[in-house]
């Protein structure tokens, strides 16, 4: 028995059974409730099924129809506004991110009151948005106290020129106060003394954003673009509670929802979930290159800022550098 | 001199405008909420919705929505699952963060990659074969099931903890080793008080996620007479049975203030936890 | 409620998901238990309301869709059904979006005792799930037989109708008068005209009324099909058959003529502005002042829009303006059927079918929603008073084998008819864009239909 409890405390052992029991939980329910479903779902793409009934085998003829039919790549355009509206929340949450980690008076009331759109729930921001873009409604009353004639404003939802701008700017009103809160955090982590040292340099409130806030908070920037572009090929919440997809606002996931329910077609739904998947792959895979080339990620510098110096380097012919932060 | 005067007052012209100018677009949809929900049925129908209400203590529509969508039930439900989500998915993700941070084993690399692609698989699409698993494990109409898989479906807090832990000193833990603590004793006796910052970040992204989630509760928690949330709730203001907008304000509403009222409290909190996922991330 | 609900059914995502385990799993376990109590063989015909099971006592829970009228029409019921039953108790369970819903709750045997019927069971699941009412052919000497239909596999009938509606045109009578609309049109020719004249008159914003936001109402244009050939047959052969089904025959009848009359109504300015933001529930009270004209929907609506201003009288039912042969037909069907769970106590099923029968026989549920009642003689509902010589037609089941074909041909195609509304929702944004005109629609979706067609084995 002591025996036993020597070996049960000894380092070695207590470190196994240390790392079993506390990876037992998250990765039963990462088995459980993330690859399993997956795996199903893989399969589910190589069959003609409904939800109820029999299933029948037929190969890749999902996969052919999602590159034959036309609705489903066309929907994957809208992507475009989505990705569009993800720079414009960016760069809105960057400039409001610079302007209030200064002195700003009233700064935590205009923070709080841009953050709080984040915190209201999916289902309410389709009530708020059918609600705010009615005609005569809110927008309208706005742009009409504003001056303009109810009889030129558009039909904000049924507009196809100008409908999924509508729907997409829903979603910059959601997230931009939650990005612009993650980048004046990044931007207060900024030694205070930089600032100091470019003030006595005598530096203008554009110098100072060029050449210390961006270069020091470009890591998140990227981060943040990088799952802008990838949530655009997906997204599926705004479009399903404002228009339920119709007059052209549906998305890659909305048609893929709606042929899943209405049409019972899971095999081909399934199928295009998984083609959706690895386009985003590829799509984040190439940014990672991209980034890691241009701007550098993380710890690692930009690759092409690397060949530079490795060239200056060279050229100069001094064996003091290489040093790789 | 005059010149950089008058440089320096129109930039901060400039400044407040905008500032002004995005808080009002930020608030205005829900003010206009606001400003519906106290008005009666024929106010409603006769005014511009951007007309003041006559009366601002007209609590009829809220009185009705809380009735209507069963709301002190859905709060009720609402605040165990939110506790036992956020209680157990940040004592089993940070264990987690801690074998996977500290620890070298076969594997270690393989199990960080497999959390990481999980969190680009199209969850919307995978519901289906989900619903099977719920199914069969006898969860669909059961808080329980539920509250498990939401503990199970997080990636973003586990990469939060690992973050943290990486700037946490690996001397500490040997130091205790030293002492004659056993590994659990490492990471619940040192370690985990040491995360409060991280714990309240993940609180926070997973809280505003949990509170707001709405599909998978709709899916999952069919019987609304007892398993309705707070997001489920507003639900009851769709379909063919629908109702009119003063309700359905007021719900809005009324499912927005607690969030709000957390958000006012802890405002410091919520930043600096937001901030700090930030600079981790 | 409502048959246009069908549409959410199938919309349904976690209703068509359960249905992948009322296939499998549960129902090896229905039929376990079904064991039990195998003996259980009351059929509601051989009750006789307050005289059998008077002392039976049982508390019962009730799955229903009409969730507007739990607090007030169901107390009453209760209360009433209870000075014959006093030991039966009933607690009502209201689900807001009940199409989509109720499937999936079958499915989790966490459903209560009785319950309105999905249409998404298929037949020979019925038994799984529903416990026997009575044989069609007795249940039939007192209800009229065809509306059992829906839900008879064999003989056996799991089922009985709340209310049948029947499918026209609900609209303000005074609103056609004041604008010059003497007479109710009864071709799609004199139904534009009308609109139009009632477009001039300025109090109306929008003489036809679609509900497009709503969704699940545009669903409704698809009831009026079998109306718009006049034959029984036409949904259940016709349509599944016959080539080419969405052409136009040029004599103003047939699918086509439906759909391009919202085509027509839609591109000539006749209906509601912005369709994308329409509001369900305040277009209510909008008909019963007279600033809408008219809107599509079934016998239940009529009810609705009467009793949502001090205008009620104005609100009408006419139907459908599409003569074939100079006559005009209205299809009649079920609305949701109800349903006793086969896995409730012996005494829970035997108050269950106190209280369905009671509910179908004594209630006054049918006529008090502007539908028929499934009792042979009732009374005509007052939304139908004004039909005149119209010809109510009910669909012809399915031949047998071919219970399924329409379900998978429509599914294969995604056209979804009573559905999910895909072909009157792809009418009403073609026509406003302009961007397809009616002939090109219908070629469209004759393809797709065609194509289904093929997959299903019918050449």
């Amino acid at each position: 028995m002591r025996n036993f409890i020597k070996w049960i405390t000894s380092a070695k052992v207590n470190k196994v059974l240390c790392i079993i029991t506390f990876m037992f939980v998250p990765l039963a329910l990462l088995t459980v409730f993330t690859y399993i479903p997956f795996g199903k779902m893989i399969g589910f793409s190589f069959y003609d099924m409904k939800y109820i009934g029999d299933r029948e085998f037929v190969g890749l003829k999902n996969y052919a129809e999602v590159f034959s039919r036309d609705d489903c790549f066309k929907a994957l355009k809208l992507s475009l506004y989505y990705i569009a509206a993800s720079f414009v929340q960016l760069g809105l949450a960057l400039y409001f991110a610079t302007l209030l980690s200064f002195k700003t008076k009233g700064g935590g009331i205009f923070k709080g009151l841009m953050f709080f759109p984040y915190l209201v729930c999916g289902i309410a921001v389709g009530f708020i948005f059918k609600f705010f873009y009615t005609r005569g409604f809110v927008l309208d009353t706005v742009l009409q106290w504003c001056g303009f004639n109810l009889d030129n404003l558009p039909y904000w939802l049924k507009d196809t020129s100008i409908n999924n701008i509508s729907v997409a700017a829903t979603s910059v009103w959601r997230y931009m106060g939650q990005n612009m809160v993650l980048f004046i955090g990044a931007i207060m982590s900024v030694d205070a003394e930089m600032y100091e040292a470019a003030a006595i340099d005598g530096a203008g409130g554009w110098q100072k954003f060029r050449y210390i806030i961006f270069p020091s908070i470009s890591t998140i920037i990227v981060l943040n673009l990088i799952l802008a572009i990838t949530g655009s090929l997906s997204v599926f919440e705004p479009p399903y509670v404002i228009t339920g997809g119709n007059f052209g606002t549906g998305t890659y996931f909305v048609i893929m929802d709606k042929l899943a329910h209405a049409s019972q077609k899971v095999g081909l739904a399934s199928a295009m979930a998984i083609v959706l998947l690895v386009i985003i792959l590829i799509a984040t895979l190439l940014q990672k290159l991209f980034f890691r080339y241009f701007i550098g990620e993380g710890e690692h510098e930009a690759i092409r800022a690397v060949r530079k110096r490795k060239k200056r380097e060279a050229l100069a012919a001094a064996g003091n550098g290489g040093v790789q932060s | 001199m005059n010149k950089a005067k008058m440089k320096k007052l129109l930039w901060a012209i400039v400044k407040y405008a905008t500032l002004v100018f995005g808080s009002f677009v930020s608030v205005l949809p829900v003010v206009v909420c606001v400003i519906t929900a106290f008005k009666s049925p024929e106010e409603y129908a006769e005014t511009n919705v951007m007309t003041l209400p006559k009366s601002w203590t007209y609590f009829e529509n809220f009185v009705q929505a809380w009735k209507q969508a069963n709301m002190a039930l859905a709060f009720r439900n609402s605040i165990i699952i939110l506790i036992c989500v956020l209680f157990f998915s940040i004592l089993t993700g940070s264990m987690l963060a801690y074998v996977l941070n500290r620890f070298k084993f076969p594997g270690n690399g393989l199990i960080r990659n497999l959390f990481l692609f999980a969190s680009l698989l199209p969850g919307i699409a995978m519901q289906v074969s989900v619903y099977q698993i719920m199914y069969s494990l006898g969860w669909i109409n059961s808080l329980f099931g539920y509250i498990v898989l939401m503990c199970g479906t997080d990636v973003i807090s586990i990469y939060i903890f690992i973050q943290f832990f990486e700037n946490i000193s690996v001397s500490l833990d040997e130091a205790a080793i030293m002492d004659g603590c056993t590994y659990f004793g490492v990471f619940f006796r040192i370690l985990l008080p040491l995360l409060k910052p991280a714990i309240i970040t993940v609180m926070i992204l997973k809280g505003v996620g949990v509170y707001n989630e709405y599909y998978m509760a709709n899916l999952y928690l069919q019987n609304k007479n007892s398993f309705v949330t707070v997001a489920t709730s507003l639900f009851k203001f769709t379909g063919p049975l629908g109702n009119q907008y003063n309700y359905i304000c007021a719900g809005v509403i009324l499912t927005m203030l607690p969030a709000l009222i957390v958000f006012i409290l802890c405002q410091k909190q919520i930043y600096g936890g937001l901030a700090q996922g930030a600079v981790k991330g | 409620m409502r048959k246009n609900a069908k549409r959410l059914l199938a919309l349904a995502l976690t209703g068509a998901m359960t249905l992948s385990f009322a296939g499998c799993g549960s129902k090896d376990e229905g039929e376990g238990k079904k064991k039990d109590d195998g003996e259980f063989s009351l059929t509601l015909d051989q009750i006789k309301l307050g005289e059998d099971y008077t002392d039976v006592k049982a508390d019962l829970k009730f799955l229903t869709h009409k969730t507007d009228v739990i607090d007030t029409k169901f107390k009453e019921y209760i209360t009433e059904f209870q000075k014959l039953y006093p030991n039966i108790n009933i607690e009502y369970e209201g689900i807001t979006d009940y199409a989509n819903d109720i499937t999936t709750r079958l499915s989790t045997g966490d459903w209560g005792d009785i319950c309105m019927i999905p249409t998404t069971v298929d037949k020979d699941d019925l038994g799984t799930y529903f416990v026997k009412l009575g044989d069609q052919e007795k249940l039939g000497e007192t209800y009229v037989k065809d509306w059992l239909n829906n839900f008879t596999y064999q003989g056996s009938t799991y089922g009985v109708p709340s209310m049948v509606n029947a499918q026209g045109i609900v609209y303000n009578k005074r609103v056609f008068e004041e604008s010059g609309v003497k007479e109710v049109p009864k071709t799609p020719d004199d139904f534009l005209a009308a609109l139009k004249k009632i477009k001039d008159n300025k109090k109306v914003t929008a003489p036809l009324y679609t509900n497009f936001a709503a969704d699940w109402t545009m669903n409704a244009w698809d009831a009026y099909i079998s109306a718009s050939t006049g034959d029984p047959d036409f949904m259940n052969s016709g349509l599944t058959k016959g080539k080419e089904p969405f052409t136009d025959r040029k004599d103003g009848t047939g699918p086509f003529a439906v759909y391009n009359l919202l085509y027509e109504a839609v591109k000539q300015g006749l209906t509601e502005e912005d369709p994308t933001t329409t509001d369900w529930e305040g277009s209510k009270p909008m008909i019963n002042k007279g600033e809408i004209g008219c809107m599509v929907l079934g016998s239940w609506a009529f009810v609705q829009m009467r009793d949502a201003g001090d205008n009620g009288d104005d609100i009408a039912y006419m139907p459908f303006p599409i003569s074939v042969n100079g006559k005009q037909y209205a299809s009649v069907g079920p609305d949701y059927n109800y349903g006793i769970n086969v896995n409730s106590s012996k005494d829970q099923k035997i108050a269950a079918m106190c209280y369905v029968k009671w509910l179908v026989e004594e209630s006054g549920f049918a006529g008090g929603e502007g539908g028929l009642s499934v009792v042979q003689g009732d009374a005509l509902p007052d939304a139908l008073s004004s039909f005149g010589d119209v010809e109510l037609l009910v669909d012809n089941p399915a031949p047998e084998g071919e219970e399924n074909l329409f379900n998978d041909i429509n599914n294969d195609s995604e056209l979804g008819i009573n559905v999910s509304g895909a072909i009157p929702k792809a009418t009403l944004e073609a026509a406003t864009q302009g961007s397809q005109n009616m002939e090109e629609l219908s070629k469209e979706w004759n393809e797709k239909w065609t194509t289904a067609q093929k997959n299903n084995g019918v050449e």
